[in-house]
């Protein structure tokens, strides 16, 4: 394990990180956290002078999607040298060591470092045939995730296909996939950071908050910090005051989508989905989907890849019916020929009773049954 | 049962002011809340301008939300009632538990068939109407349960109605709840238009002032239950 203290302040200077850039990195995780501005110098005060937790970065199903949305920059923040520094423990996609050595690290941490490491875990478990679908020197996902999950300190499932099973999980989910959650039930501190990928501000804030504070911040019912998943996209989105107004694009790149009017209509899925993208944004801060244009998938929340589709239709069409028909289409129909049928019922029963007298005899209508 | 008539066309009184009132607060509000909806759902209106100046969705939401409440409150009111009212509005009328009442929907369905002549004499709902009120309440609550569901995503912190988030994993998310929400609301819509048409053509066939009773509370000429129940 590293010396406390010069981990990162050391591993910043090396890079020509200034503390300065550093005290500013620490006034915004401040900020991702919700925390008060004060808060900033204390995390700071934390992060330069507590231990340095060991990470381990576990891989299963998944596409490495989170994996390059931490380590993609084109001049590395002290976001990403923080999450650089972090992980440098075990990360296949980009550790050195590989094969027999890789998995000795590995080994090492577990029994070395018992109920003191962080996990991170990114792709689905597959838990089909026997969880041969993902196997890793020769040992199955869940059986890796058993082992290093169980004797962690907390675990971090990152990205949509950890924390929910993602799109290895959808239907008709041919390898049984799971999400951690799922896959082995009972891991002692889990922390749920959806997202396709997830955010690695996200991930960085959480971090320090965690070896500032030694424990998670709050969560909600899914696991997921309150906050970065505390409140809609919708009710952050920039876009929101023509939302409100009845401004909408219609068609891509028709004169509503070129003034930037809401998304709402070609399917944007902000009203349901919670994250902070409008506030924290993506590629550091440059910008985030709607944004830009376009509409949020909803890609945070749980079965998103079945319940969000079609992503560029406010709802899913008729069961049966082609999926680009509306269920207001069908339900007008519908309604219509309930009406019509009624209505012709009610004809057809005075015409019988016209036929016979008896709508002109009440003593008869009101007394009879038998 | 002998259903004979006792008299000349008498005036029960069948619906209480309660039964009434609610009845007619859920009409209006589920016509409010269709139209509102529906917009919600595809808002069709488009405005040119500034932003600032305007606020048609969000108005229409407003609009929508009030009507919700009235709605929900009318269905609350109601489903206390069916434990407080007379025996027109309790409950029973709508759990066809005896043997009289499930053979009435059979009886009553053979009237709608065209293969019976008339449907079991009723005071109160006939028992087909009352088993479909049944599920027609089961329709209110689950757009009820899908709409406070939903309104809880944006709930302010600390809004009671946050609570109501506990109900969106059991809903299958919030983007299954706007679905069933609108499946709902278009078989609440084509209830209704079953609705109007069948009293339409009861009013008509059984000429016991069915339309009128749901004004004045009286239906002509039809058995006193109530009444019968008290004298034995
Ligand atoms: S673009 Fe999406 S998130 Fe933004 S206001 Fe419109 S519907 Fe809401
Ligand atoms: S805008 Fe929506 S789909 Fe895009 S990253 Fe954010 S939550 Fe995911």
């Amino acid at each position: 394990m590293a010396a406390k203290g010069d981990w990162l302040v050391g591993e910043l200077e090396r890079r020509g990180v200034t503390r300065r850039e550093f005290a500013a990195f620490c006034s915004t995780v401040a900020g991702i956290l919700m925390l008060p501005r004060s808060a900033g110098a204390e995390l700071a005060q934390a992060m330069a002078t507590g231990r340095k937790p060991t990470l381990v970065w576990l891989e299963f199903q998944d596409c490495a999607g989170n994996t390059e949305s931490f380590l993609r920059a084109a001049r590395p923040s002290a976001a990403d040298i923080l999450l650089d520094t972090l992980s440098v423990d075990y990360h296949e996609t980009i550790m050195a060591a590989a094969g027999h050595q890789a998995e000795a690290v590995l080994q090492d941490t577990v029994s070395g470092q018992s109920g003191q490491y962080l996990v991170v875990v990114e792709g689905s478990i597959p838990t089909g045939a026997n969880g041969a679908y993902c196997t890793i020197g020769g040992r199955s996902a869940l059986d890796i995730v058993r082992e290093v999950c169980g004797s962690a300190q907390a675990t971090i499932a990152v990205g949509t296909c950890a924390a929910f099973g993602g799109i290895p999980a959808a239907a008709p989910n041919p390898t049984g996939a799971l999400s951690v959650a799922d896959a082995v039930p009972g891991i002692r501190n889990l922390i749920n950071l959806p997202a396709c990928p997830a955010n690695a501000a996200n991930l960085a804030a959480l971090v320090v908050y965690f070896v500032t504070y030694g424990r998670w911040p709050p969560l909600d019912g899914l696991r997921r910090p309150l906050f970065a998943y505390g409140k809609t996209i919708h009710d952050n989105c920039e876009r929101r005051a023509h939302y409100d107004a009845g401004q909408y694009v219609e068609l891509w790149g028709d004169e509503g989508h070129r003034k930037g009017y809401c998304l709402y209509k070609v399917g944007c899925k902000g009203p349901v989905c919670f994250q902070n993208c409008p506030e924290v944004g993506w590629n550091e801060g440059t910008n985030w989907p709607v944004g830009c244009g376009h509409p949020c998938l909803g890609c945070a929340e749980p079965d998103f890849w079945d319940k969000m589709t079609p992503f560029y239709a406010h709802l899913d069409g008729f069961p049966g019916f082609n999926r680009q028909t509306h269920i207001d289409k069908v339900g007008a129909w519908g309604t219509l020929g309930v009406a019509a049928a009624f209505g012709a019922h009610a004809l057809i029963q005075i015409a019988r009773r016209r036929g016979t007298g008896d709508a002109q005899d009440d003593s008869a209508e009101t007394g009879e049954t038998s | 049962m002998n259903a004979r008539a006792e008299a000349a066309p008498a005036r029960v009184y069948v619906w209480e002011f309660p039964v009434r009132l609610t009845h007619w607060t859920i009409v209006l509000s589920v016509v409010v809340l269709a139209v509102t909806g529906i917009y919600i759902g595809n808002p069709f209106l488009t405005v040119a301008g500034e932003a600032r100046d305007h606020f048609v969705t969000g108005t229409i939401r407003v609009i929508h939300f009030y009507a919700a409440i009235a709605f929900a409150l009318a269905v609350l009111a109601r489903v206390i009632w069916m434990f407080m009212g007379n025996r027109y509005a309790r409950w029973p009328q709508f759990v066809p538990m005896d043997e009289g009442r499930r053979r009435g929907i059979v009886q009553t369905l053979q009237f709608y068939l065209f293969l019976r002549r008339d449907p079991p004499p009723t005071a109160g709902h006939n028992p087909l109407a009352g088993a479909t009120y049944l599920a027609v309440f089961g329709l209110y609550f689950v757009q009820i349960l899908t709409g406070l569901a939903m309104y809880s995503a944006s709930a302010p912190v600390g809004s009671p109605f946050g609570v109501f988030s506990a109900f969106v994993p059991i809903l299958g998310g919030l983007q299954t709840a706007r679905y069933v929400h609108h499946i709902a609301m278009w078989l609440i819509l084509g209830f209704v238009a079953h609705h109007v048409w069948s009293a339409i053509e009861v009013a008509l066939v059984e000429r016991n002032g069915i339309i009128e009773s749901m004004v004045t509370g009286y239906k002509t000429g039809v058995p006193d239950e109530e009444a019968k129940s008290r004298d034995e």
